[in-house]
């Protein structure tokens, strides 16, 4: 994605969670029956249809494209753990929002109901899915293991879909994706409620593609922390920067390796970088040099005679 | 209504802490690998030449054999 239509997106998602933030709060009637609790409407839906279907649909299918051996390409592996971990990220939070909404209206902070039990089960499989991330492993062989947990993930997201109508249960059915497609809402409540949906779905893109952009980053440096850490330490002045003035790494520079080409086929290479065919370019004209002093690797225990 | 206010302030609050992490997160790695690439723009190669092919370097001769 380019930086000027990340930007845009991200400029987009802010503009659209501010709009809809102000509808829902100040611009929007109250309902009948719920009051001013149904102004929750305007956000959980929307955040638990990103979770569902858009985070955790992307990363089952970019997992199946991962699998499919025609299509096998580390970009469906990285996009499916970014979009994996903004799918956990909207889970918990449909959780904790769907509990801040039913304790008004049913009493409790939590029910064992079909749609609650089925999405804090869409938690735990995604935060496994992330944590088999973490096990070291191949890049390949993580792929192919990650890609077969989304895709056991993704099996529990129709029953958080249909578990409203399978069973008997508090939560109520969907308002617009209901298998009547029979909209339950209308006028400003409908509009704010459909800008609640576009912010959030801006919110998602500009989030998977910083996350993608993330795990590209990541692998290139082979290992963020390491990276980070010596970045920072070099930033510090704490490790000398490698070749900092052209010269080589120390390689056997006190003797702890033996010089390369032990039986003479290579000359040595040590401290003194004797052989500095891009550090003679970098450190202007360079002399004749003497031959540079073995590193001798120690005593050589005496063969037999036989 | 403070079960909405909490409702919106939870939801956009933590929206809001994942999205800047990533930014930053983001902007160290890119640091990290400019740290890198910048590093080994600087550093040299190190070339061995080979048993027999001439030297790169004027008047650089094999040392003795290692004993």
């Amino acid at each position: 994605v380019k930086p000027a239509t990340l930007r845009a997106v991200g400029v987009g998602a802010v503009v659209s969670t501010a709009a809809t933030v102000w509808l829902g709060l100040w611009v929007t009637p109250p309902d009948r029956t719920q009051g001013d609790l149904v102004r929750l409407l305007y956000v959980h839906p929307a955040i638990a249809f990103v979770a569902l279907y858009l985070a955790g649909g992307t990363a089952a299918v970019a997992s199946l494209l991962y699998l499919w051996g025609r299509t096998r390409s580390l970009f469906w592996d990285r996009l499916a753990a970014a979009s994996a971990e903004i799918a956990a990220l909207f889970s918990a939070l449909t959780l904790v929002t769907g509990s801040l909404w039913g304790r008004p209206t049913w009493g409790v902070w939590w029910t064992w109901d079909a749609r609650l039990t089925s999405t804090a089960l869409l938690l735990v499989l995604l935060l496994g899915y992330l944590a088999l991330r973490r096990v070291p492993a191949a890049p390949e062989v993580r792929a192919k293991r990650c890609a077969a947990a989304a895709l056991i993930a993704a099996v529990d997201v129709p029953i958080v879909h249909f578990s409203v109508y399978w069973w008997q249960t508090l939560h109520q059915g969907g308002t617009v994706l209901n298998p009547e497609l029979n909209v339950h809402i209308h006028g400003s409540m409908a509009w704010t409620f459909l800008l609640g949906f576009v912010a959030m779905c801006l919110v998602f893109v500009w989030m998977v593609a910083m996350r993608y952009r993330i795990g590209v980053l990541a692998d290139r440096l082979g290992g963020e922390e390491l990276e980070v850490s010596l970045a920072e330490r070099r930033a510090e002045g704490a490790l000398p920067s490698v070749g900092a003035e052209g010269a080589l790494p120390s390689v056997g520079a006190e003797g702890a390796l033996p010089s390369v080409g032990a039986e003479g086929a290579l000359p040595s290479v040590n401290a003194e970088g004797a052989l500095a065919e891009v550090g003679a370019d970098r450190a202007g004209p360079v002399g004749p040099r003497t031959p540079p002093e073995p590193v001798t690797p120690g005593p050589t225990p005496a063969r037999s005679p036989s | 209504v403070r079960y909405v206010d909490a409702g919106y302030v939870v939801a956009l609050s933590v929206l809001a802490a994942y999205a800047a992490g990533l930014v930053l997160r983001r902007r160290r790695l890119e640091q990290a690998a400019a740290a890198v690439n910048g590093d080994a723009a600087g550093a040299p190669i190190p070339q061995v030449p080979r048993a027999g092919s001439p030297t790169s370097v004027p008047g650089w001769s094999p040392g003795p054999e290692p004993r």
